[in-house]
């Protein structure tokens, strides 16, 4: 964990780097919502195509979605790998009692092709917009404050927190801790282990917690009754434009999914 | 426990993004109600990042290993703050690991909040059930009555969650499993999951108890 990469930023001169981003923000949800009502087969195609020329806008390197995918894409594999066998009447081939069907197939190629869409406009959005200025993307949407405050004290001690859990288990394995392991087996005084390990971190979190609180106090924390938001940067045409665009896109893949499933069904 | 992007119907990403805004809603509000909630920002957001990245831990069982959904924990420790620090860990895993996903943030959140928020409710039954003698005292009960509440906060809020999980994923992913069939996975697979809920109940049991011992005032109070 202490070693994981918490920056999904890109630094870039993109069009979509330079885009409003509290408009980049809802016109890229809208698109993901569409995306994910996507039922029907012929819509894949020109979903993939909307997803590679807005990561081509992005100007982000295919080896940041490559290494980006790689993780959650070992989480589908297995419900992919399943759906094939187990849903659906129509049988395509049989070997003994496991039979290939053709609607567990269909259904495992929307899902996939959904999952890696959705998740390529959405890397899109963090790769192109650094992480503060979509909190105050949020924020200016909407979001209270209470959950603002909370997400940005979070993430700036994430990584303190991470490295300190590190120093921990290290110290833990060089005592040795795992070094007794018996196959099939779960130890009670393991599991009384970790739990010690897991209460002195939120000890010394909630001690560290105490200090920040009361040198944000002293910094004014909690002072201003109406909370200020800082100015909204200006729209400009070209944001304007990938907006209309975008959502006209979204509108698009959902019109086209209604009309689908009223011919179809 | 995450369903991730793609699984789901828009119409369960949107319902699942309603429900959220309710609970947090609802949460916010006790938590404006019990006065000054800038001053428990920091503890609850230093907390918040604590769980997030002890969600890396895993008890191993040689030769795999298990990790906790410490959701039950999450609210035994936080009460109503777990609900913004499910939403804020969620927000980040889907960020950064691109697990879970930013569709279905609403639906996990969901999914582990409402369980986290039963958690809370089960751990504050202890001093319901305290004698009367010490129903007005400041102490958080007997080290017995907490870690009873605390393993069934923490075994509870696992097996709901694993309940929501597999109805979700049974019935939704395939229109194609017929109604038994999706009845009895749904059983089976929520069933199998039981152990897990055990060792969930006794990690968190294990816990309430050592910050009762150690640092009392963390333990979420009357």
């Amino acid at each position: 964990m202490a070693s994981a990469n918490f920056e999904t930023y890109v630094e870039a001169n993109s069009s979509l780097h330079s885009w409003t981003p509290r408009l980049k923000l809802l016109s890229l949800s809208l698109l993901m919502f569409a995306f994910a009502a996507v039922k029907h087969l012929p819509l894949v195609l020109p979903m993939l195509c909307v997803v590679a020329v807005l990561y081509g806008l992005s100007g982000l390197p295919l080896s940041y979605l490559l290494k980006r995918l790689r993780y959650p894409g070992l989480f589908i594999l297995m419900v992919v790998l399943l759906l094939p066998f187990t849903s659906g009447g129509t049988v395509l081939a049989q070997w003994g009692p496991l039979a290939l069907r053709q609607e567990g197939i269909i259904t495992a190629v929307l899902v996939v092709c959904r999952f890696v869409s959705i998740l390529t406009l959405g890397f899109v959005l963090l790769g192109s917009t650094p992480f503060l200025t979509l909190l105050r993307a949020m924020r200016s949407l909407g979001l209270p404050t209470l959950l603002a405050d909370m997400t940005l004290l979070t993430y700036r001690y994430l990584f303190e927190t991470a490295d300190m859990l590190s120093t921990m288990q290290r110290s833990m394995r060089l005592r040795g801790f795992g070094l007794r392991r018996q196959w099939f087996r779960l130890e009670g005084k393991t599991l009384l282990q970790l739990s010690g390990l897991l209460g002195t971190l939120l000890i010394r979190s909630y001690e560290r917690s105490e200090r920040v609180y009361k040198a944000m106090q002293l910094r004014g924390y909690g002072q201003l009754k109406q909370p200020q938001l800082a100015a909204q940067q200006p729209i400009d045409s070209r944001s304007l434009l990938l907006t209309m665009v975008t959502v006209a896109a979204a509108l698009g893949f959902v019109m086209a999914e209604i009309t689908f499933s009223t011919i179809i069904g | 426990m995450h369903i991730s992007e793609g699984f789901l119907p828009a119409q369960v990403c949107i319902a699942g993004y309603g429900n959220t805004g309710l609970l947090t809603w609802y949460s916010l509000r006790q938590i404006n109600r019990q006065g000054n909630p800038n001053a428990k920002i920091p503890k609850a957001s230093l907390l918040t990042a604590a769980f997030f990245v002890a969600s890396s831990i895993s008890i191993p069982i040689p030769p795999t290993s298990v990790h906790l959904l410490l959701n039950g924990l999450l609210g035994v420790v936080l009460g109503y703050f777990a609900v913004p620090a499910i939403l804020i860990g969620l927000l980040f895993q889907a960020m950064f690991f691109g697990h879970g996903g930013l569709t279905t943030l609403g639906v996990n959140a969901s999914m582990l909040g409402f369980p986290a928020l039963l958690a809370y409710h089960i751990f504050q039954l202890r001093f319901v059930l305290e004698p009367k003698e010490q129903a007005f005292s400041q102490s958080n009960g007997s080290i017995w009555r907490i870690g009873a509440f605390s393993f069934l906060g923490g075994a509870l809020g696992l097996a709901l969650t694993a309940l929501i999980f597999f109805v979700l994923m049974v019935t939704l992913v395939s229109a194609e499993f017929d109604v038994q069939t999706e009845l009895v996975a749904v059983t089976y697979l929520t069933l199998a999951h039981l152990p897990l809920a055990i060792i969930e109940g006794g990690f968190t049991a294990m816990l309430a108890v050592f910050l009762q011992r150690v640092k009392p005032e963390l333990l979420t109070g009357r």
